[in-house]
């Protein structure tokens, strides 16, 4: 139906309305009229017969009722009744109305906020075919594999119908104005297709492009192609240069396609050439996918995968351990899980709390509205017809609610998209879908006929005779509905200290957190990756040269007080971990030799972190490749690998030539610096020289690998060091154009996103906590002034009577302090059961933190008291006659 | 006058579609028609008149017009309609049927039984 012709048959309909109320009057009056006529025939005069006539014929408005409920029309007509009444009800308690639709709309917005977050990152499968099929097969569940492993699993399992592998990778792209470091896969040609997805336009990599020489192609992603590409629809056959080689763009993938879903800033895709590295069972560096066989089970894939690396490893000793095939769900969303169901069950009680008060605010005004429905009642109104009428005021109230809600829940989520760290996978997909908005209207519904109801209910059975007696005057109030309000304060009271509770187990999380020594000085640092590749300076024997005058024109930059360099910048770069040989010591077996997190760095490196040297000496300028080669070890590695000895002046190896190795000699102890994750204590960590190292200098003759074509560039600053990042940049820049610079970045700003997800959850918690608390106070502050008022007359009669007002004020304040009692009760049963599944959320403080729980219990008590005192106060400055003969 | 008997449950629509059935009635009419038939001796509630009336005709048992009434007043007039008139005959049957039931039941002598 078009809107003119709905518009037209609204009119009609009420126009017909109209009409027939106009008839049933006319039908009315005209029987009143001609019933007197008749009665005056009988001798009755003018007024007396009128008046008769109308005792007979009985209420015309009743009468009038149940014809329009005879011939239906009343349903649409009480609906509007009620609507107005709603509204006139609502517009003459405009702080109430106020109150409840803020309240209803922050518990119903917060609720779909978090869920959709929950249902976008946690629900929802992965955009693959299928996705529930597919797997990851990880060492540890976590690190990577090698070749020549990946293909005997390929070729030996029975359990997956397809598995392939990808290197991660970021090269720069050059060759188009202003040269970028970007980040992307190699692939095998087998993953694409095992993903299920087609491209937007173009091709997949087809069979035997992951041959060496023909994998100069790649496919690239939606963002990657309108940020770098236009958008433009010839890019097929176009050729870009990666790291200064030629690929031919064979594909672009569609809108959101991710890949792989933990590695999220992907950006493309190029084949993944063995090569000789089919027998390497070292080196490991691939993630393996794999999808499952139609009828094979995880369990089975798990079992046979732990046969073949079983055989593998008895075959080639030290590798294939604790392989894990992990669902690619899970490893994605796994991390996450069990804060985003915290958030969840904390905003779930938020919703809870914020029912609880909507509805004893409804049954206090329910309450004092009993004259009216009484007044109705009398009038001939039914008990469904005043349910009805409460039922649409709550309605009404739940939907404006909601609204407020929606529009709230649509900013909120927004915003928590915009705080989120980036430690959440998908949350860039978090939308506001029909199911969060099925999920607001539910509850929306659910809450306002929840509270609606009871009310309703308890004004509906009221004793219309006494209540008009008693002249609204009702000093006690009915024993169950004293215990329905206080039953919602209670249990108010009781999510509330949960909520706090986990509130301040995440606030002492990250006060633990913050007080954690990151070994080095964060502050005032700016670091940028700098990246050879694809421009001059990656020739052979330029990178020598190159990077000391780089650094020397960086510390003579005003404002700079020290710069170095090093391959992967501690929280915020790779993780390496290396193994090596101590000089003197047996040859250990396989696997079990030492190792260390393998970082190389320039001289000026310690000096610019402020990483404090324990003995020895750091890398100096006169470290090169002429001098003899020498290595920093941190405090760790020193306590591990030293235990009870000196390693100052101890040599070290890390080659694979165990017959003519090359060693480099301990000459400097550090203090331990954070490597990866904020949390955990670092391992032992060994720091080169880079100017005395061929592969990262390119000399001639070096490996050439991608990782070795950049260097982190770290520089202290006097002032603000993200002032100085241009100024950094022209200077790189000033030595070559082709220079790739990314990843500009303060290293203040690393360590926070190193606690970013912490944070994040603390900042959540806090917010629902405090809203819980405004809500809980709300609520007893309520109830204690509206049980206060209801019992004026009684105070009045115990004041007269001798009562003190210390007495009366000990008496209104121990009615509200007992629910608060009983409320804090349970909630410190509820919280010791509800912290320890926030066990994973923790640091430095125990779920059953002591402090915590005490200090949130007296806290929340202290708010109680203050509740209950201020209505309290109040009633006992009744002047008791004035109570008495009130009312 | 006799003492007024008050309406069994549910017989009033029967007693309104009769009396229409005799002549196009208005509301008011129809009252007067049904005390004059019984003798005065029922007593209906006038209020409770119109409801049924609207039910009535909202089933399609009577409909109704405007008209002039006696004092030449605009009157609205309900007259029975074909439906309406078989209903009159299928619950006239009922009626008789159940009230020879009844005071079969209810005359029965110990002899009978």
């Amino acid at each position: 139906m078009n809107l003119a012709a709905r518009f037209k048959s609204w009119m009609r309909a009420m126009l017909r309305r109209a009409r027939t109320e106009r008839e049933m009057d006319e039908e009315m009056r005209f029987h009143l009229e001609a019933r007197a006529a008749d009665l005056m025939r009988n001798g009755l005069a003018k007024q007396e017969a009128l008046r008769q006539a109308r005792l007979e014929f009985g209420g015309t408005e009743t009468t009038k009722n149940q014809c329009r409920d005879a011939i239906g029309v009343s349903f649409l007509e009480t609906l509007m009744q009620d609507i107005r009444h709603g509204v006139r009800t609502m517009t003459r308690a405009p702080v109430f109305t106020f109150i409840t639709i803020a309240v209803l709309a922050l518990g119903i917005g917060a609720n779909t906020a978090i869920f959709s977050v929950v249902d976008a990152v946690l629900l929802r499968p992965l955009a693959y075919q299928d996705s529930d099929r597919l797997v990851t097969i990880l060492m540890n569940g976590d690190n990577p594999v090698s070749v020549a492993n990946y293909i005997d699993w390929r070729d030996q399992n029975r359990s997956f119908s397809a598995m392939g592998a990808a290197d991660y990778w970021s090269p720069n792209l050059t060759g188009i104005d202003s040269p970028e470091h970007i980040y992307g896969l190699k692939v095998t040609q087998s993953l694409f297709p095992m993903l299920g997805i087609d491209p937007m336009f173009g091709r997949l990599f087809v069979e035997g492009e992951d041959k060496e020489g023909a994998d100069r192609e790649v496919i690239l992603s939606y963002k990657l192609w309108q940020r770098r590409f236009s958008s433009d629809s010839n890019v097929l056959g176009k050729q870009i240069l990666l790291d200064g080689n030629a690929y031919v763009v064979v594909g672009v993938m569609p809108r959101g396609f991710t890949f792989a879903p933990f590695w999220a800033n992907g950006e493309l895709w190029v084949p993944n050439a063995f090569g000789s590295r089919i027998h390497n069972r070292g080196g490991n560096s691939l993630r393996i996918f794999a999808r499952l066989k139609d009828g094979a089970s995880l369990t089975q894939a798990r079992a046979e995968i732990a046969g073949i690396t079983g055989r593998l490893e008895q075959q080639f000793p030290g590798t294939n351990r604790n392989v894990v095939v992990t669902p690619l769900k899970e490893k994605v969303v796994g991390p996450i899980e069990t804060p985003l169901l915290v958030l969840l069950a904390a905003v779930i009680f938020v919703l809870l709390i914020t029912c609880a008060n909507v509805a004893h605010m409804l049954l206090a005004r329910a309450a004092s509205r009993q004259k009216e429905v009484a007044v109705r009642a009398a009038l001939g109104a039914r008990r469904g017809r005043i349910v009805r009428q409460f039922l649409t005021e709550s309605l009404l109230l739940g939907g404006l609610g909601g609204a407020a809600g929606l529009a709230l829940a649509a900013i909120a989520t927004r915003a928590l998209i915009a705080i989120s760290p980036d430690s959440i996978p998908r949350v860039q997909s978090v939308t506001i879908d029909w199911r969060a908005a099925l999920f607001l209207a539910g509850a929306t519904i659910l809450t306002s006929v929840g509270f609606g109801l009871a009310p309703a209910r308890q004004a509906s059975s009221i004793d219309v005779n006494d209540t008009l007696k008693e002249g609204g005057r009702s000093q006690s109030e009915s024993k169950s509905r004293n215990r329905l309000r206080s039953l919602l304060v209670i249990s108010e009271f009781a999510l509330a200290l949960m909520l706090l509770i986990g509130a301040g187990l995440m606030i002492r999380t990250f006060a633990a957190l913050q007080a954690v020594d990151a070994g080095f000085n964060p502050h005032n640092v700016i670091s940028m990756v700098v990246s050879v590749a694809g421009s001059r300076e990656a020739d052979p024997g330029r990178r020598a040269v190159f990077y000391p005058h780089l650094l020397e024109r960086v510390r003579s930059l005003p404002g700079v007080q020290a710069a170095g360099g090093i391959n992967h910048l501690p929280l915020a770069g790779d993780i390496w971990g290396w193994p090596f040989a101590i000089e003197g010591r047996p040859k250990p077996r396989p696997g079990e030799s030492p190792s260390a997190v393998y970082r190389i760095v320039t001289p000026g490196y310690f000096e610019a972190m402020r990483l404090p040297l324990i003995r020895g000496r750091v890398i100096a300028d006169t470290d090169t490749s002429a001098a003899p080669a020498v290595v920093i070890i941190n405090e760790r590695a020193a306590a591990e690998y030293w235990t009870g000895e000196d390693p100052i002046g101890k040599r070290v190896s890390f080659d694979d030539d165990p017959k003519n190795p090359t060693w480099v000699t301990v000459i400097g102890i550090v203090k331990n610096a954070k490597q990866d994750n904020w949390t955990v204590e670092p391992a032992p960590e060994i720091y080169l020289a880079a100017f005395q190292n061929h592969d990262f200098m390119g000399d001639a003759g070096a490996r050439a690998a991608d990782h070795e074509t950049y260097i982190t560039l770290v520089a202290r600053t006097a002032g603000d060091p993200a002032a100085l990042a241009s100024a950094i940049k022209e200077a790189a820049w000033s030595f070559d154009r082709n220079l790739a610079i990314s990843q500009v970045v303060t290293m203040d700003s690393i360590v926070a996103d190193a606690t970013a997800q912490p944070r994040f959850e603390m900042l959540l918690l806090t917010i629902f906590a405090a809203v819980a608390l405004v809500l809980a106070s709300v609520g007893i502050y309520g109830v204690i002034s509206y049980a206060a008022s209801r019992r004026t007359h009684e105070i009045g009669v115990r004041m007269s009577l001798g009562a003190t007002r210390s007495q009366v004020l000990l008496l209104v304040v121990q009615q509200g302090m007992r629910m608060a009692l009983a409320g804090c009760m349970l909630g410190i049963a509820g919280a010791l059961v509800l912290a320890r599944l926030m066990t994973k959320l923790l640091y430095g403080v125990h779920p059953v933190d002591p402090i915590t729980f005490a200090s949130v219990a007296i806290g929340l008590g202290i708010v109680a008291i203050v509740a209950c005192y201020l209505p309290a106060r109040r009633a006992i400055r009744v002047n008791p006659v004035a109570a008495l003969r009130c009312e | 006058m006799d003492k007024q008997l008050e309406l069994l449950q549910g017989t009033l629509d029967m007693l309104i579609l009769k009396a229409v059935s005799l002549s196009p009635l208005h509301g008011y009419g129809v009252l007067l028609r049904i005390q004059q038939i019984s003798k005065e001796r029922l007593e209906i509630q006038q209020g409770s008149l119109y409801p049924a009336l609207y039910r009535l005709e909202h089933q399609g048992w009577i409909t109704s017009e405007w008209g002039e009434s006696e004092n030449n007043r605009r009157a609205r007039y309900y007259r029975l309609t074909a439906a309406g008139k078989r209903r009159l005959q299928s619950e006239t049957k009922r009626w008789n049927e159940m009230t020879t039931v009844i005071a079969g039941i209810l005359n029965a002598t110990p002899e009978e039984l």
